[in-house]
Order: C-alpha cells, then sequence, then structure tokens
C-alpha cells in the first residue's frame, strides 16, 4: 500500500471526514424539520416526484439526513450511514441536473428553506455551485467506505476465526 | 459488507425516521404541520421558461396556440359581454410568464378611453375552468365590489400583511382541506367571484388553491397572479396581524 493510499484511510482523517459529514447533515436537516410545509414546496418545485410522494418524502427525508447525520458523528452505523448520505447525494445530484437540463431554476432547499425571489439567473448559478458541492460530498463518502472496508473485512474475518 | 447487518441497520434507520417523523409532525403547531397525504395535480410539470419582455418566441407561441389573450377582440363585441376567455383573463395551462399580448379592446389591458360603461365588468362563471387569471386592475374593481379574497400564502406571511379582509387559507399547510370545507359550508353563492393571491412571480400557491375551491364547486375563481407584491405597489389596503 502506497503511503498516498495509507493516509487516505488513515483513521486521524476518517473521524474528521465523518464528523464534518455528519455536521452538515444534522444542519442541513434542522431547517426541514422544522418547517416541512416549505420543504415540502421545495421538493414541488423540482417537478420529478409525483404528487403523492412529496409530502410523505417532505416529512421523512429531514429525519433520515439527522439520523445518519448523527450516526456519523457518534461512529455507530458509519458504513450503512455513509451508505445513505451517497445514496442521497446522489438523489440530490439527479435532481439538481435533471432541472437545469431542462433549465428550469429552482432553489435548492438543502440548507435555507426561505422562498425569496431570486432571479433566474442567479438560481442556475446556484444549482451549478450545489453539484459541484454535492459531487464533492460524494467523495468524502467513498473516503468512509474506502477507510471502513478494511476493518469491516479484518472483523469479519476475527468473526470467522471465532467460530472455527 | 454483511448483507443482513446493512439491511437491519437500514431497517431501523428508516423506522427510526417515519416515527420520528409522525411524533414531530403530529405535536407541530398548525402552522407547521403537513398532511401525510395530498395531490398536486401539476407536480411533474415543468414551467415554461419567461420569454423575452416585448418578445412572443416562437417556442412560447407554439406552447399555447390556445392563448386567448392573445386573441384580438372583434371590435362589435361589447366587452362586457364577452365570456371569460376573451375579456381579458389568462386561462389555466398556459405558460406562466406571458409575452406582450396583442393589441385587444378588452377593458383589461386597453388604454382607449373608457366606452359608455354604466354597467360594472361582469366576471360571469365558468365552470369548465378550475380558475382563470385576471388583472391587476380586475383585481381592484373586484375589491372596491368587495368581493371574497383568500391569501394562499403561509400563515406568517398572511401575518406580515395581507389585503385588508382578506381570509387565510394556506395551501402548503395541513388544514387547507379544512378551511376549503368550512368555506363551502358557509353556504356562499359558488358563481360569485372569488379573488385568490399568493406573493406573485413563479407562486403558484393561489392557482393550487384555485383548483381545490374548484373542486368544491366554486365556478368563479380568479386568480391575481401579480399577488401580494402588486397591491403593495398600487397602495392597496393591507392588514396585519394573526389569522382570526
Amino acid at each position: 500500500m502506497s503511503s498516498f493510499s495509507r493516509w487516505i484511510v488513515h483513521p486521524w482523517l476518517t473521524i474528521r471526514v465523518q464528523i464534518g459529514l455528519g455536521v452538515i447533515f444534522v444542519v442541513a436537516s434542522l431547517p426541514k424539520i422544522i418547517d416541512p410545509p416549505s420543504f415540502a414546496q421545495m421538493i414541488y418545485n423540482y417537478r420529478i416526484l409525483p404528487g403523492v410522494l412529496i409530502n410523505p418524502v417532505a416529512l421523512v427525508l429531514p429525519w433520515f439526513e439527522l439520523l445518519t447525520g448523527v450516526a456519523l458523528i457518534l461512529g455507530i452505523w458509519r458504513r450503512t450511514a455513509a451508505i445513505f448520505i451517497g445514496a442521497m447525494l446522489v438523489v440530490f445530484i439527479v435532481g439538481i441536473g435533471i432541472n437545469l437540463a431542462r433549465d428550469n431554476p429552482v432553489n435548492c432547499g438543502c440548507f435555507d428553506l426561505a422562498s425569496a425571489e431570486k432571479p433566474r439567473e442567479v438560481l442556475l448559478g446556484e444549482m451549478k455551485s450545489v453539484l459541484v458541492r454535492d459531487v464533492a460530498m460524494l467523495f468524502l463518502v467513498a473516503q468512509i467506505l474506502a477507510a471502513t472496508a478494511g476493518r469491516e473485512r479484518a472483523s469479519a474475518e476475527n468473526r470467522n476465526d471465532l467460530s472455527s | 459488507m454483511d448483507i443482513k447487518r446493512f439491511a437491519a441497520e437500514a431497517a431501523a434507520l428508516l423506522v427510526i425516521a417515519v416515527l420520528c417523523a409522525t411524533v414531530a409532525n403530529s405535536v407541530a403547531a398548525r402552522n407547521r404541520k403537513l398532511a401525510w397525504q395530498a395531490t398536486y395535480p401539476n407536480a411533474l410539470v415543468v414551467p415554461a421558461a419567461p420569454a423575452s419582455p416585448g418578445v412572443l418566441s416562437d417556442e412560447v407561441e407554439a406552447a399555447q396556440p390556445e392563448a386567448a389573450v392573445l386573441r384580438p377582440v372583434p371590435d362589435e363585441l361589447p366587452s362586457a359581454t364577452l365570456p371569460p376567455s376573451e375579456s381579458g383573463v389568462k386561462l389555466p395551462n398556459e405558460a406562466s410568464p406571458e409575452p406582450t399580448p396583442a393589441p385587444t379592446r378588452s377593458p383589461v389591458v386597453s388604454s382607449l378611453p373608457a366606452a359608455p360603461a354604466a354597467t360594472p365588468k361582469a366576471f360571469p362563471p365558468d365552470p369548465d375552468r378550475p380558475w382563470l387569471e385576471i388583472s391587476p386592475e380586475d383585481v381592484m374593481e373586484l375589491y372596491s365590489r368587495k368581493m371574497l379574497f383568500i391569501d394562499a400564502r403561509r400563515t406568517d406571511a398572511f401575518e406580515q400583511g395581507h389585503i385588508a379582509g382578506a381570509r387565510s387559507m394556506p395551501v402548503w399547510e395541513a388544514d387547507v382541506d379544512a378551511r376549503v370545507a368550512a368555506l363551502y359550508d358557509e353556504g356562499r353563492d359558488q358563481n360569485a367571484p372569488v379573488v385568490i393571491y399568493c406573493s406573485g412571480g413563479a407562486c403558484e400557491d393561489s392557482h393550487m388553491l384555485g383548483q381545490k375551491l374548484w373542486g368544491v364547486g366554486f365556478d368563479n375563481v380568479l386568480v391575481y397572479k401579480e399577488g401580494f407584491p402588486d397591491w403593495q405597489k398600487r397602495g392597496g389596503a393591507v392588514a396585519r396581524g394573526p389569522v382570526q
């Protein structure tokens, strides 16, 4: 294993990435938990979810963000939490990407649910920034998964040794 | 990764999230509650991109071939007798940011000297359409006739300022259907004009509420698309305070 590979999965880095990503998701979840109607309106504006799913998603998704974020911060169920955070990021990237492709500016609704009217060009610019940010966060998810894969294997081998 | 362990943790996360959402929503304040089930007929309809001001692009024109607001009105017809689709109102499903309309003789957009119009403008009901968009001038006229005005914005926005005398029916809050039912139960004339507004711009709350009102039988739902910001700009009467 090269020194870069060792450094990239080093526990010192992994813990910081976990806490950073976890805090981001906890912070992002709070305004949505406090005001589900505004979040439902944000989801509606994306125009990609059938009407019957909008309210259930608006109610449950923020709690899912909070729980996975807390799990990462506390270091419990790390891989599961990281996989779900990665899945959510992929969904957000697809949602933003689709609306960029069809030139439909939307408020991201990521951290702020204020419905202030922004000019179309501003919104489109923000959407591109959000795409970059979400892709960057996917790399953080990949780091956690890579760092925990070795330990996962080791613990599985330990279990096998003990059982045999 | 151990699939069984992953499935168990994933299921636990999902169940806890649903439980938390249920409990939080049940104890939330009235204006923060969200109904678990709601229908949004236009949830997958992408709003049309705005055309350049004053320019009617081919694309926009093709997207709204039946746009009545673009249709010139024959000279002989007095405007007050026109059907709603030809009297300056905008029909549902048109592209929202409309291009500059072609010249018409409708009193809504006309700057011609007023015809001897002793009779007030008619706003006949149209049971076939959930709502019709009207001009700010029509809104002013209907307000002076003391027609029912409904504010479709969130409760917080209503409390910070609304058209004086308007009722609050925030379309995104959980009790909107109950409020619509209560309005229906008042036994109002369902052919009388009802004006709905929200915050203008790309806001669709008034259209969504219009759909609900039409659904229970109100046949004369008129949408003030420019909404509350326009009302304030025009110096209309504004009230503040909590929902009655």
